[in-house]
């Protein structure tokens, strides 16, 4: 591109810096953040201020992290899922769908197995039934994909749909095993006791939204991040995702990588779901459909450029935005939720935009002069 | 500027109206010709890419009527300078001339328009296309309507005057390698070309194809036609340039005239120290079949591939498979490294039948492979040494990447691998590095394998890095080790090889032993004459 007598273009960079690692992301954070603050002046809100009351909602005050780092801990599991099939080029967008199949799979477990086992057996149950779950709703397309090759974006993403429709027939269409059916209003029935986990305090008296699922979530990711680095399964997937003739050339089964990796990663977004009958919820609870921490997930794991550990951070940064957000709607000068979710949609572009300058750097020269290298 | 391309047409009265290629040239009559100005000339020409100087303060000048070389190793800047000439490259500084006249060249049809064209290494045609759809298309000044017979009338007599046989109702999909080249040449003089640039021209093609191409370009230069010939091999330049210019680094070391051009000089201008090319032969007796291939029948889709294939490697041999590309030599490979099963025959590789256990079989029998696409088969491009380095080796739940980093590193020493270090992504190694990196892997490998089936070792790699890994599948030999050398490089083959073979429509038409072999008679099998 040539503007006043300036060639400008993009050149890639042979090795990119440990600065533009961080950089890169902050900028675009920034940069969505001023998009959105235009989006603020224009509805006539004090753009600074009320980036500061959504700090203040979403990161810094008690409630505001707490309720943060109870939102998180789903998110974490869809991001962690997102990421872990999105290394091996496999773009599964069903994290949506495995989700609510954990919450129905933990919820049956709880319901239908717990009443009798301890709370160390019982909550553990839950979770694995939600990761079998999710695991098994992922199967049709990663069997397409493995043997046939059908796209799992389309396979995963239509299963979704199904999914929502499961979830709103066993509350709301019928009077099934998983609809209370003490009352008459539609809700779903609650699981065992010793299925659920009470609420962090954090050494004060208060009730926090934050659940010991949180741990679990992190050991999660960090037990991912050493798993893939170091074993022989992590080895085969990075070969696979970076030349699948290099694979095939090693002797490796790509059909078994591909099938396993899409369980995985559905099992991942399925223990997500359990996590919620497990803490806040405690049943089926249509309400979880409203939230949208599949495809956030997605969008964590884009931020966090697949790094397991980096996941961590972006669903709570994720997180912060969408509690602030809420918080600010029912403040006295109240914020559309929309502004809410047009930053996150503003950080996922400029993240991905970032990307760009990551790998690249902007050459600036005169026409004709030569760049020195 | 539009008078440049006249040239040719005053040139060209003598022999004929249709060796103005057929077709208008695009300038009008009304300026007399330059001749005594170069045909095409490079002056000071710089053009750099994201680390590399590709050329560097480059002169080059093309007199009408000349066949003038450009030599280099790969990576030389000899194709950077062919693309800055056809306009698909901007200079940074320096000038590309006309005639003497400085021309500004933004894309290869703004060379088209003055007369310039260039004949890619990969050719850039529509297979499904036939030889005629394919010379017009992207021609400028197409009329609405298109008129087969006439094209074909014009292509036809392009194809006699200049002795490229070609059918202009075939379709290209279905075309030799040689053909489809002849396709992109009469394509090139149809737009009324007058100087054609020919990348890497002789690569894909048989000796017997080289000789037509070779006349054909005597062809095109007694009509006035000016020919700039890329090439990296040394022999066959020899014979039909005019003028040779040796590029190394991006810069000019030489240049040399017909008559002065001595092959060993050149060699020296291309690496920059003396060289010697001597052939490598066993030098102990040969021990027992290691490695044997016998009857073996391979279909695809109901097209036979591979058919009645018999050949025994022993220890301490280099069994060679000479053949053009394309004939079979990939699938071959595969079919004794085990990645593909025969529909008859046997493979034993040390005595373990290894023709259906697959890949993870046949290594575990005792076999390594080195196939022909090094970064994007053997070695996994964006991974480590270190990573590569264990990709076949026996791993357990956790992969041992304590050990493959000493191993790296002493490799790097060894064999002199440049590289940053043992964690760099391998896709950032020279050719030749990498290839080191790979030969490694599969010569040393932990497990000891006995046989190694090595396809086209040194393709794309410079004269060094070819010295380099011909030393080490001698070293190999030496060792005991049964080589299987699959190679679309004659010369590699007739080099190194105790036997040699070649495989013509998937089959061996001919075997001699190495040190006796007749060059002569090697070629025309490659090109599947019967002798």
């Amino acid at each position: 591109m040539i503007v006043l007598g300036r060639s400008i273009r993009l050149e890639q960079r042979m090795v990119v810096p440990r600065s533009a690692v961080v950089i890169v992301p902050m900028l675009s954070v920034f940069f969505a953040l001023a998009v959105g603050g235009v989006f603020l002046a224009a509805t006539g809100h004090p753009p600074l201020g009320t980036y500061l009351d959504l700090i203040k909602n979403g990161y810094t005050s008690f409630y505001g992290i707490t309720d943060t780092l109870g939102l998180a801990t789903p998110l974490i599991c869809t991001g962690l899922a997102a990421a872990f099939a999105f290394r091996m080029n496999l773009y599964s967008i069903g994290q949506e769908g495995q989700l609510y199949l954990g919450m129905i799979g933990g919820a049956w477990a709880g319901i239908a197995l717990a009443d009798s086992l301890p709370a160390f057996l019982a909550v553990p149950l839950v979770l694995v039934f939600g990761a079998v779950a999710g695991a098994a709703w992922v199967a049709v397309p990663a069997v397409l994909r493995a043997r046939l090759g059908t796209s799992e974006i389309v396979s995963t993403l239509l299963l979704n749909y199904v999914a929502l429709n499961l979830v709103n027939y066993f509350i709301f269409g019928s009077r099934g095993f998983f609809r209370d059916p003490t009352t008459s209003f539609p809700q779903g029935r609650p699981v065992a006791e010793s299925a659920r986990l009470s609420p962090f305090s954090f050494f004060t008296d208060k009730v926090t939204n934050t659940y010991p699922t949180l741990l679990v979530a992190l050991v999660l990711a960090a037990f991912l991040f050493w798993f893939m680095r170091t074993s022989n399964y992590g080895y085969e997937t990075a070969v696979y995702a970076d030349s699948p003739n290099t694979a095939r050339y090693a002797g490796m089964n790509s059909m078994r990588l591909q099938s396993s990796v899409l369980l995985i990663s559905g099992a991942l977004a399925g223990v997500g779901g359990a996590m919620y009958v497990v803490g806040p919820a405690g049943k089926v609870d249509p309400g979880l459909l409203q939230i949208g921490l599949g495809y956030a997930g997605i969008v964590v794991a884009a931020l966090a450029r697949y790094n397991f550990l980096a996941v961590i951070v972006a669903a709570i940064l994720f997180a912060g935005l969408r509690t602030g957000g809420n918080a600010l709607q029912v403040s006295n000068d109240p914020v559309p939720i929309a502004i809410a979710v047009v930053l996150q949609g503003a950080v996922l572009l400029f993240a991905l935009g970032g990307e760009l300058f990551r790998r690249n750097r902007v050459v600036i020269s005169r026409v004709g002069q030569v760049v020195p290298t | 500027m539009g008078a440049l391309l006249f040239v040719a047409n005053s040139l060209v009265v003598a022999s004929g109206v249709a060796s103005r290629g057929a077709h208008e040239p695009l300038a009008p009559h009304n300026s007399a010709p330059n001749l005594a100005a170069f045909a095409l000339e490079a002056v000071a020409v710089t053009k750099r890419f994201p680390g590399v100087v590709a050329n560097d303060r480059v002169d080059f000048q093309l007199a009408h009527g000349e066949v003038h070389t450009l030599l280099g190793e790969n990576g030389a800047g000899k194709s950077t300078l062919a693309s800055v000439l056809c306009g698909l490259y901007r200079p940074e500084i320096g000038q590309v001339l006309r005639n003497g006249k400085e021309i500004r060249l933004n894309s290869p049809r703004d060379g088209l328009t003055h007369g310039i064209a260039m004949v890619h290494q990969h050719f850039r045609l529509v297979d499904r296309f036939t030889v005629a759809e394919n010379v017009v298309l992207g021609h400028k000044s197409l009329s609405f309507v298109l008129s087969a017979s006439e094209i074909e009338e014009r292509v036809e007599s392009i194809t006699n005057e200049f002795g490229l046989p070609l059918n202009p109702r075939a379709v290209v999909g279905e075309l030799s390698a040689g053909e489809r080249q002849r396709v992109e040449i009469v394509k090139a003089l149809y737009q009324g070309a007058e100087v054609l640039l020919l990348d890497e021209p002789t690569a894909l093609l048989a000796p017997p194809e080289v000789e037509k191409l070779f006349a054909t370009v005597r062809a095109m230069t007694h009509v006035g036609k000016s020919v700039v010939f890329v090439s990296h091999k040394l022999g066959e330049v020899v014979d039909i340039s005019d003028r040779i210019t040796v590029m190394r680094g991006g810069k000019v070391t030489g240049s040399v005239r017909r008559g002065q051009a001595d092959v060993k000089k050149l060699a020296e201008l291309m690496v920059g120290r003396e060289i010697n090319i001597v052939p490598r032969r066993a030098k102990s007796p040969t021990g027992e079949v290691l490695l044997s291939v016998s009857q073996v029948h391979l279909e695809r889709e109901g097209a036979e591939i591979l058919s009645d294939i018999n050949i025994d490697v022993r220890g301490g041999e280099i069994v060679g498979v000479a053949g053009v590309a394309g004939n079979g030599q990939r699938d071959l490979a595969e079919m004794v490294a085990g990645l593909t099963a025969p529909q008859h025959g046997n493979v034993t590789v040390c005595g373990v039948p290894t023709a259906r256990s697959g890949a993870l079989g046949a290594r575990r029998a005792g076999l390594a492979y080195v196939p022909e696409d090094r970064l994007g088969t053997g070695l996994a491009p964006s991974l480590s040494m270190v990573d590569n380095l264990v990709l076949t080796r026996e791993r357990g739940f956790l992969v041992d990447r304590k050990s493959a980093l000493t191993e790296a590193e002493y490799f790097i020493k060894q064999l002199e691998i440049k590289t940053p270090g043992p964690l760099t992504p391998t896709r950032k190694l020279s050719g030749g590095n990498s290839q080191k990196v790979l030969l490694a892997r599969e010569l040393f490998a932990v497990s000891g394998a006995r046989v190694l089936v090595v396809c086209s070792p040194t393709r794309g790699l410079d004269v060094g890095a070819v010295e380099a890994v011909h030393a080490l599948l001698d070293e190999a030999r030496d060792a005991g080790k049964a080589i299987l050398l699959i190679s679309e490089d004659l010369d590699e083959v007739m080099t190194l090889a105790d036997r040699v073979m070649v495989l013509y429509r998937g089959k061996i038409t001919l075997e001699q032993q190495g040190a006796s072999a007749d060059l002569d008679h090697v070629g025309r099998a490659m090109a599947g004459i019967a002798s």
